[in-house]
């Protein structure tokens, strides 16, 4: 019976057109326009996508006894900044003030700058995204070694000299900071819009229960006649809803990574798993409003625009307002669906596998659990006040 | 009723205010082909809809085969089949996929479907369109269709919810003909409709129902003989006169006579002869006479006279 039902809504959803234009054909046509649009500025000297420019300004007092001397975040600056490494992070310009340094900021000649004083570093970056998350990393990884230092220092004085070679040795602070292989800021358009093309498999499976389901369709009534568990059925339906929705966006990457030729910057593995992922979130998705709403027109506008407005705020359209809602109201970007997937794209992207990308792949898996307990726990009554 | 396959006592349906079933009791029996006959609106599909246990229901208690309807009653659902009123088919999936995916809701062994599929066709006259799409069928094809979905499976009793609205005469005789031989292989029926002619012509007992109400329920006989108007007769007179209508109401059960423009309407409340013993009274009084129609009372009349009103009202 499953297995019946899973191929015979396979073939009846994929035979459906606008299925194929707005979950395969639309995506691709959005990625071919972006790739118009900006395709060039993704290749173009990844170097500058490498490099941070940076402004350091000491407003360390003069009575210190190392005052002479560069301070040791300088120094850890310095060492960033070295171009004899691989691996160079940071360009740094330093100035005597303040005002030197918010004056070349204004001219863009730095993305930012740090101000050290006797309490504490400041950090100064006006834009959201690679740049201040990198600059914020960097302090607060440097206090992590100085506290543990000081700590060691006070307790186990003896420990410090091997203490100080495991840290100095550590290079994955730097080496989880580089920003990958040509990466791009352009590449989160890409990222919102494979967050966009999977909650469109939201459709999907409303009209998948709009077979299925009594009080959604004549056909949902000769379907619930029948003699089957319709929490069996409806899962044999999600599963073909989603096995082609993952193969629109399988569809889609393929296209973008290989025809398009812009390179998502992670494996193609990730990829594809982080799509299947969120085509899962977006055909719960699409369950859960199935499971509530009975309205033909409501079942095709509401499942719309949710997909509009999350891949809207995950930065489909600008791409920085996914830093500014992460700024602003960052729980907005753990429950949205797009955000998360774009989330997790940009880190296997940008950082590879870190600990925020597993977040973001156990928030969907979240995401898709709580969608389908709810809607299973809706869907499976069998009959009705009216139809 | 220990015979009976279905068995609805006291069914209440509302839906807010409206009471769209009022204590509504039925049963039907093995074989039978029972036509659920009333306008639209009076609570048929509801009824239908509650025996199918789609719909909740405020009140009554719904036997099938002798066992209680419920939603996962899956052995009772395993022996019936649904015509809905509305086509119900799959817009993507052609003929043969179409009533091969909802047989297959019901049989699972390979063989057995595919034999019961082809069955279906050719029973409902489709074998020509098994490649075709719903979209490609025509209004009566469309409806064909709809009725194999419903009952390739072979089920033991079957439901058909109004299936010839909107169908040309053609298919709509097809269909009910392919009801007919049904029932002649062991399935009992139970057809709605508003057409009191496909009712009359079909059904071997006939419940009449109104807001919701059993307001009649027998053979097609019983109920015209129900009536007090038995026979209508209709005649043509150049010259009228009281005296006539006067003569007229003393002849053996004629019960009423009336002008009406060129004719006298005589209603007679049943005997035999009725029409000969009225022709003799003209034709010995030398009265001129023209057209002469009878008319047999309709389940319309059934209607009229119990509810007051028409039923295709």
């Amino acid at each position: 019976m499953f297995g019946r039902i899973f191929l015979y809504k396979l073939k009846e959803l994929i035979r459906m057109k606008w299925i194929i234009g707005w979950n395969f054909l639309f995506p691709i046509v959005l990625a071919t326009a972006f790739a118009l649009g900006f395709g060039n500025l993704i290749d173009d000297d990844p170097i500058d996508f490498h490099t941070i420019p940076v402004g350091y300004v000491s407003e360390l007092s003069a009575g210190d006894a190392d005052a002479s001397e560069p301070s040791a975040f300088l120094q850890v600056l310095e060492e960033l900044s070295d171009d004899t490494d691989d691996t160079t992070v940071l360009q740094l310009y330093t100035y005597a003030s303040e005002a030197e340094a918010k004056d070349a900021l204004s001219t863009d000649e730095i993305s930012g700058y740090y101000l050290e004083d006797d309490e504490d570093i400041h950090t100064t970056v006006p834009s959201n995204g690679i740049t201040s998350t990198t600059m914020l990393q960097i302090v607060k990884e440097y206090k992590n070694y100085k506290e543990t230092l000081e700590n060691i220092a006070v307790d186990h004085p003896e420990a410090m000299a091997d203490a100080l070679d495991t840290l100095t040795s550590d290079t994955s602070f730097l080496s989880q900071h580089d920003f990958g292989n040509d990466t791009s800021p352009y590449l989160q358009y890409f990222y919102a819009l494979l967050a966009m093309a999977s909650l469109y498999g939201s459709w999907i499976s409303t009209a998948m229960l709009t077979g299925m389901c009594a009080n959604m369709s004549e056909c949902g009534k000769r379907f619930e006649c029948a003699p089957g568990r319709k929490l069996v059925a409806i899962t044999a339906g999600t599963l073909a809803g989603l096995c082609i929705q993952a193969l629109a966006n399988a569809v889609t990457v393929l296209y973008i990574q290989y025809v398009l030729r812009i390179d998502l910057s992670a494996p193609i593995g990730y990829i594809i798993l982080i799509t299947t992922l969120g085509s899962a979130v977006g055909i719960s998705v699409g369950n859960l409003f199935g499971s509530i709403l009975k309205n033909p027109i409501l079942l095709t506008v509401v499942p719309l625009s949710f997909a509009m407005l999350c891949s809207m705020c995950s930065g489909l359209m600008v791409a920085t307002i996914r830093q500014a809602i992460e700024y602003y109201a960052p729980f907005f970007n753990r429950i949205n669906p797009g955000a998360v997937m774009t989330d997790a794209l940009y880190h296997i992207g940008y950082y590879g596998t870190t600990r925020t990308f597993y977040i973001d792949l156990m928030i969907m898996g979240i995401i898709i659990i709580l969608n389908l307990v709810i809607s299973g726990v809706l869907l499976r009554r069998r009959n009705y006040a009216s139809i | 009723m220990s015979n009976a396959i279905v068995s609805i006592e006291n069914l209440v349906k509302r839906y807010g205010e409206n009471l769209a079933v009022d204590h509504f009791s039925l049963h039907v029996e093995d074989g039978e082909i029972l036509g659920l006959l009333g306008p639209n609106g009076s609570g048929k599909t509801t009824t239908i809809n509650c025996l199918l246990s789609l719909l909740q229901y405020d009140k009554g208690d719904i036997q099938i085969f002798g066992k209680p309807m419920r939603p996962d009653a899956y052995d009772i659902k395993s022996k019936i089949g649904v015509v809905m009123q509305n086509v119900a088919v799959i817009e993507t999936l052609n003929v043969y996929e179409n009533v091969d995916f909802f047989c297959g809701l019901y049989i699972r062994d390979k063989a057995t479907r595919k034999q019961y599929v082809e069955e279906a066709l050719e029973f409902t006259g489709l074998s020509d369109y098994k490649k075709y799409k719903p979209k490609k069928l025509s209004g009566g094809l469309l409806r064909r269709l709809n009725i194999a979905c419903g009952i390739a499976h072979k089920p033991k009793l079957v439901l058909f919810d109004e299936p010839t609205v909107a169908v040309d005469p053609q298919s709509r005789n097809a269909i009910l003909e392919g009801i007919r031989k049904m029932n002649r292989e062991g399935a009992t029926i139970i057809y709605t409709s508003h057409y009191m002619e496909e009712v009359e012509e079909l059904c071997s007992r006939i419940v009449i129902m109104d807001h919701g109400k059993n307001v009649a329920n027998g053979t097609s006989s019983e109920l015209k003989n129900s009536l007090k108007n038995r026979e209508t007769i209709r005649i043509t007179l150049p010259n009228q006169s009281d005296d006539i209508l006067r003569a007229l109401k003393e002849i053996n059960h004629v019960y009423e006579a009336r002008f009406e423009n060129d004719d006298v309407v005589i209603r007679c409340d049943g005997g035999e002869h009725n029409l000969v013993h009225i022709l003799s009274y003209l034709s010995d009084s030398h009265i001129p006479f023209g057209r002469v129609i009878t008319e047999q009372p309709t389940l319309n009349d059934v209607f009229l006279e119990i509810t007051g009103k028409e039923l295709r009202d």
